[in-house]
């Protein structure tokens, strides 16, 4: 899951890219505002995250930029302003959520996790492809019951693939939502975390899960 | 008790008052001079019939039948006469008087023997009262006869008796023709009060934008209703500022906030290593510092507001207390890269507060400094234009964009460029700085693009020194 974040103030930005990382999510941050729409209208995001004081452009100004194109990627609005009509602004002018400054982590990371299973079309909170489980709210792994330990990478890979059963995912694709703009294209990372994975889930069991589609990219499916 | 039953109350009861104490007068004058006519008219009967006695010589013993006919005048039907013997016997008397004996009175006795007329009054059960005038007539100096003329009060007891009627019913009559007018009227100045009072309570209830509607003409309701919303508007001006500053100063203590918060939280939520926990009590410690400065500076200004900072009026010498910053600004400009240079230095005497001016040019210089690019100038002048010291600090820095000019004297405000070169400041500083000069009755002025660096001079009037 990739996910921007606007937050001019630095050491704000740098805790909360922090956390969510942590969390196996791919991660940008900006600190201006315009440079964040261009972004934003550049990459296919899963969520941004987005304050509301910003400079160049402020956060609001962004979030009705990006309706006006049409974008529905999920917004959390992160604001030093609590008052109600701010609030109200913030979610009228499009936004999905709202998070009065300052925050617990574990409420953001909640927040976003609510955000990105909405954004999936009304997904449960726990995925499941035939007998393999996999929970966001605990980052457990299961499969017939067998726990399964990743790491963040790999975590990240299977939830990506988790969410789109069944759909054959190109590797740009995989590149987009699993790896944040430091990531450099012409190695063959992907392929190399799809083995590791396939190791994991796979590996010495009768139904294969994972499928190489050739020529274009991989696909999770239960047959 | 509503001001409108008050009034219309208060004016009914001295209407009342005046229309009693006017009717009891009236009523007084009208009873004497109706007296008074009945005794002219009694006087003028008895001195004719006297008058006429004696021109017809005195009889001893006085035929009623002769008399009546030689003075037909005596039998008027309203009067009747009585002539008494000094001894108070009486000898003749008209026949309207059958029914009673009226006696001669022992006062109008002795008042004829003194030589005296007298009035006086009587009254008979179930009879209108008497006037009576009872004149002596003389010869030589004495008392021959006593010549009464009476008449009867009833006329005039039936005109006070009328008189009475007609102000028992006409006052109350009065009287309430009266309130009502005065309840209308009280009712008709009231109603703007009215109008204030709801507008009033809207206000109150939160809407400060609301105003009054003013009534055409410049009266008492009128200025009432201007001061009323001169102050609502004043009222407005100054919650709207309370309001700005108290969510900007809220804006920039959460923001420390958030940082300490997500930093500690984000650490906690498993075991790091030991360099980790340190970065974040670092930074932490960071954010705690601003957050003092922020506090300071706001206790500082919320003082100025209040009037409760003390100041200084003290003649101070410009160039040295420039001397004295320049020697501290060099130290930390050596820390940031940044030379600070004096340019012109003119000597120049103020009045004022040292500290605080001191505080007024290190905040500039330490500005000057922050918005420098590492390896800037920073130039302090000191220069004499008439009657005012110019202190100018120029630096070559980011600069500020024509348009936030007179923004970055507000509290908190602090321009975006400002913003992405440096997270340290508390946007007061330049508040401050005005505070300061303005105390000094001077100003701050700023020449400045964006970009090119700014030169911010702070302009004090000289002390004009007494030859």
């Amino acid at each position: 899951m990739r996910v921007l974040v606007l937050e001019d103030e630095t050491k704000v930005g740098c805790f909360i890219k922090r956390a969510l990382e942590e969390e196996s999510y791919a991660v940008d941050l900006c600190e201006d505002g315009a440079k964040g729409l261009e972004m934003a209208l550049a990459t296919n995001y899963d969520l941004l995250v987005v304050d509301v004081m910003l400079p160049g452009m402020s956060g609001l100004d962004v979030l009705k930029n990006l309706r006006r194109e049409r974008i529905q990627t999920p917004v959390l609005i992160l604001s030093a302003q609590s008052q109600i009509d701010q609030r109200v602004k913030g979610l009228d002018a499009g936004a999905d959520d709202y998070l009065t400054k300052p925050f617990a982590i574990d409420e953001l990371l909640a927040r976003v996790r609510a955000l990105l299973r909405r954004g999936a079309t009304e997904s449960p909170g726990v995925l499941q492809v035939d007998d393999l489980m996999f929970n966001p709210a605990t980052r457990e792994v299961t499969r017939g019951g067998q726990r399964i330990d990743l790491t963040l990478k790999e975590y990240a890979l299977l939830e990506y693939l988790m969410r789109h059963t069944g759909r054959v995912l190109t590797r740009p694709m995989i590149s987009e939502h699993v790896w944040n703009q430091d990531f450099d294209t012409f190695t063959n990372v992907i392929d190399v975390y799809v083995n590791y994975l396939r190791n994991k889930i796979d590996r010495g069991r009768t139904k294969k899960l994972i499928h190489t589609i050739r020529g274009s990219g991989y696909m999770l499916k239960a047959d | 008790m509503p001001l409108r039953v008050r009034l219309t109350f208060w004016y009914g009861t001295v209407l009342a008052l005046v229309l009693i104490v006017f009717s009891m007068v009236l009523y007084a004058i009208t009873a004497r001079n109706l007296r008074d006519t009945v005794d002219e008219s009694l006087e003028d009967t008895a001195t004719t019939a006297v008058r006429l006695l004696e021109t017809n010589g005195f009889l001893p013993l006085i035929d009623e039948e002769i008399l009546l006919s030689q003075f037909p005048e005596l039998t008027r039907i309203d009067k009747f006469f009585q002539i008494f013997s000094p001894s108070g016997t009486i000898t003749i008397r008209s026949p309207n008087i059958k029914q009673h004996k009226v006696p001669l009175s022992r006062t109008a006795l002795d008042a004829a023997f003194a030589g005296q007329s007298i009035y006086e009054s009587a009254q008979y059960p179930k009879e209108p009262p008497l006037r009576l005038i009872s004149m002596p007539i003389m010869y030589r100096d004495n008392l021959l006869y006593i010549v009464q003329v009476g008449t009867s009060m009833e006329s005039v007891g039936e005109t006070l008796h009328r008189f009475l009627v007609l102000v028992l019913v006409a006052i109350p009559i009065a009287l309430t023709v009266s309130l009502a007018g005065g309840w209308f009227l009280a009712g008709r100045a009231l109603r703007p009060v009215d109008r204030i009072t709801l507008a009033a309570q809207r206000i109150a209830a939160g809407d400060l934008s609301q105003r009054l509607s003013m009534p055409g003409a410049y009266d008492e309701i009128g200025r009432l209703a201007a001061t009323f919303n001169n102050m609502i508007g004043r009222l407005d001006a100054s919650f709207r500022q309370i309001r700005q500053f108290t969510s900007d100063a809220s804006h920039e203590l959460r923001t420390p906030l958030t940082v300490m918060k997500g930093e500690t939280d984000l650490v906690l939520r498993k075991s790091r290593p030991l360099e980790d926990y340190k970065a974040v009590l670092e930074s932490n410690l960071e954010e705690i510092d601003r957050m003092t400065r922020i506090v300071d500076e706001l206790l500082f200004l919320s003082r100025a507001d209040m009037g409760e900072v003390k100041v200084e009026s003290m003649p101070v010498v410009l160039q040295s207390l420039v001397e004295d910053v320049h020697r501290q600004a060099k130290l930390l400009g050596q820390e940031r890269n940044v030379e600070v240079v004096l340019g012109t230095i003119t000597p120049v005497i103020v009045q004022g507060d040292d500290l605080r001016l001191r505080e007024l040019l290190l905040n500039l210089v330490e500005n000057a400094m922050k918005y420098s690019n590492p390896g800037g100038k920073v130039e302090i002048s000191l220069l004499r234009d008439g009657q005012e010291a110019r202190l100018s600090i120029t630096d070559h820095g980011i600069g500020i964009a024509a348009a936030d000019h007179k923004k970055i004297f507000q509290r908190f405000f602090r321009t975006d460029v400002a913003r992405a070169h440096t997270k340290k400041g508390t946007g007061l500083g330049l508040a401050i700085c005005a505070w300061i000069a303005d105390l000094h009755k001077g100003r701050v002025e700023v020449k400045s693009d964006l970009g090119q660096g700014s030169t911010f001079t702070v302009v004090l009037p000289l002390v004009t020194l007494p030859a």
